[in-house]
């Protein structure tokens, strides 16, 4: 376990501070996690075994960096919260600042759940970008919550990320114009959802096995296509928009392809 | 005698306000009732004492300086309320609470916060921004009448009260209003722009002739609470309706152009009936382990689905209008066991055969410009 700290940082609500170190040492095996909670302000670098045990927010203005080889266990909120701080009922990790996650194939960085989710209820909400600025997520493993990477107003890149068992793999809504490069979404309600004016470049994804749809497009939202694995959905491809070029035979094997939808389907 | 120094006192206390303004600085209290005019600048925390009163007149600017000591980002001035406030400002000239800041941001002060006041406390025509949570309240009943909450936290917040809200706007708060344990009337209002709608746990609300719309998570959300809801329009939120082990009547409203779901139940028992349900993404009505019944709703014109049976139990959907009478038209509008194993059916026998005239909504025209 390890953090670094640049500049002024206040960490509320349960952060517990493993020290300032110039570089972080490999974590031993036994060595307990750093539990973190509350806002994370100025800039942070996190790295080797993290805790989350409660809601995090990193505000407008400031910066949290997660190191290759991180493991960030999340804990479910207790019992029914019923005054969630933010955008959730459920323990998030809410980002208004900038986030830059750094895992590569061989050294990702994990997001999970700390216990096994009762059957079907997610367990934690997600990685929520909220107005985010200069956001990068690598290389990350994500599982077990309601929406692996939430975009609102917010275009990060989305690089190299395994996304399993999250009841939405990647939502863009308010005009989020995100860079999702391959990726893999897998096993959740659905892959990619792009709502409300929001126009992601989606490009060498593996969007496979979700219940329902692998990519949701609503009547508002241009995204751009290319060369993505859609197979295993439910419905590959469930599309407002009659225009949007695709690479059609990368769409197959789901119970329906594609299908065009009507109504108004989140018009402006 | 007595009754003459009191009224002398607010007169006084009055031109005062009207005059260079009041100002209240650092922890302080009111020992008599009180009335505001003009301007009045809080540099922390006012208190109005069980008995005491304060009236805040037409035009009145209430302002609140910035002070946040723990890095949390709530502001800490705020009117802590323990007497009675009647605040009652006019169309023309309205009362304002808001903060003292150049840059003015969400969360600058407190909150008007009523504490076990348990006299009925008056709002009308009054303007609140910038606070962390714009009205506040415990153990207190509350009137508030063509109002305006905006770029607040949290738009209203309060547990175990009584509150009538009535054409009221709330909008741009990341929460509009969020409440528990509470009883709640919210009519001919608009709850737009905002994260959550309206949230609420362990409470009773009765919603009519309001627009919520455009909210980014949930436009409506109740959990273990009941709900009435009676010629409202849910309109372009990402889910519209969504309950949670509640109890609802859902009669006469619309439900449009919602990003996901125009209703999602879950565990909940509901009569959803005479509403129009169209335009929205996903599916029009999603049902996971409900109870009740849809009838005589316009179900047509949804993406992904018309109705989602995703639970283990039956939904009763007969007597609905699908967009067409054809069997096969109205069953690739459903999902449900016929698609998948493990779910339930949906019943949705005795279509309509064409669409139902449903009452038109009365909203209020002047909703438009407030």
């Amino acid at each position: 376990m390890a953090l670094e700290r640049i500049g002024i940082a206040s960490l509320l609500g349960g952060l517990l501070l493993a020290g300032c170190l110039p570089a972080p040492p490999a974590a031993p095996e036994s060595q307990a996690p750093l539990e973190i909670a509350g806002v994370l302000s100025g800039e942070t670098i996190l790295s080797g075994e993290v805790l989350l045990v409660d809601d995090v927010l990193v505000p407008a203005g400031s910066r949290v960096v997660f190191r290759a080889g991180t493991t960030v266990r999340v804990r479910s909120a207790e019992g029914t919260q019923i005054d969630p701080e933010y955008l959730s009922s459920l323990t998030e990790l809410l980002v208004r600042g900038t986030l830059v996650v750094q895992g590569t194939e061989e050294s990702p960085v994990r997001f999970l759940p700390l216990t096994s989710p009762s059957e079907g209820e997610p367990a934690w909400a997600g990685i929520l970008l909220d107005r985010a600025t200069e956001s990068a997520v690598e290389g990350a493993r994500i599982e077990g919550a309601e929406t692996g990477i939430l975009c609102i107003d917010s275009s990060p890149l989305l690089r190299g990320n395994r996304i399993t068992g999250c009841r939405y793999g990647i939502i863009a809504q308010q005009k989020s114009s995100p860079r999702i490069l391959d990726n893999r979404l897998e096993a959740g309600e659905g892959g990619i959802f792009c709502w409300r004016g929001s126009n992601p470049y989606l490009y060498g994804n593996r969007i496979a096995g979700n219940r329902e749809e692998g990519v949701f497009v609503d009547a508002s939202s241009r995204p751009w296509l290319d060369r993505n694995e859609v197979t295993g959905n439910a419905i590959g491809l469930a599309l407002y928009p009659r225009d949007l070029p695709f690479d059609s035979t990368e769409v197959r094997g789901n119970g329906e392809d594609i299908r065009f939808l009507g109504g108004g389907g989140g018009a402006p | 005698m007595r009754g003459l120094g009191t009224a002398l006192l607010l007169l006084i206390l009055s031109a005062a306000a009207r005059g260079e303004g009041l100002h209240y600085r650092g922890e302080n209290s009111l020992w008599q009732d009180t009335v505001w005019d003009g301007e009045v600048l809080v540099d922390g925390i006012l208190t109005i004492p069980p008995g005491v009163t304060l009236h805040v007149r037409p035009g009145t600017t209430v302002r609140f300086t910035r002070r946040e000591t723990n890095g949390d980002g709530i502001g800490e001035h705020e009117l802590f309320i323990q007497g009675r406030l009647l605040a009652s400002g006019t169309a023309e000239a309205p009362v304002r609470f808001t903060s003292a800041e150049v840059d003015p941001r969400p969360g600058d002060w407190g909150a008007i916060n009523i504490m076990a006041s348990e006299e009925e406390n008056l709002l009308e025509q009054v303007e609140i921004e910038y606070a962390y949570r714009g009205f506040h309240a415990h153990f207190a009943r509350a009137s508030l009448a063509d109002c305006r909450f905006r770029r607040n936290v949290r738009g209203l917040q309060f547990q175990e009260s009584t509150v009538a809200i009535a054409r009221c706007r709330v909008s741009d708060n990341l929460n509009g209003l969020q409440f528990r344990d509470s009883k709640v009337t919210l009519t001919d209002s608009v709850v737009e722009g905002n994260y959550w709608g309206v949230r609420c746990v362990y409470s009773e609300l009765a919603l009519s002739r309001c627009r919520v719309e455009g909210n980014l998570v949930n436009g409506v959300n109740l959990r273990d609470s009941s709900l009435s809801a009676t010629a409202n329009r849910i309109s372009g939120n990402r889910k519209g309706l969504y309950l949670q082990r509640s109890r609802c009547e859902v009669t006469g409203n619309e439900l449009l152009d919602n990003s996901e779901h125009g209703i999602l139940l879950e565990e909940s028992d509901c009569r959803v009936a005479a509403n129009r349900i169209a335009g929205n993404g996903r599916a029009g009505v999603k049902w996971i382990d409900a109870r009740g019944s849809l009838a005589g709703n316009r179900l047509d014109g949804n993406g992904t689905w018309a109705l989602y049976n995703e639970g283990a139990g039956e939904a009763d959907a007969r007597g609905n209008w699908w967009g067409s009478a054809d069997p096969g038209a109205i069953a690739a509008a459903i999902r449900d066991g016929e698609d998948l194993p493990g779910m339930g059916r949906v019943d949705a026998s005795d279509p309509l055969e064409e669409p139902p005239i449903l009452p038109k909504l009365e909203l209020r025209e002047d909703m438009e410009q407030r």
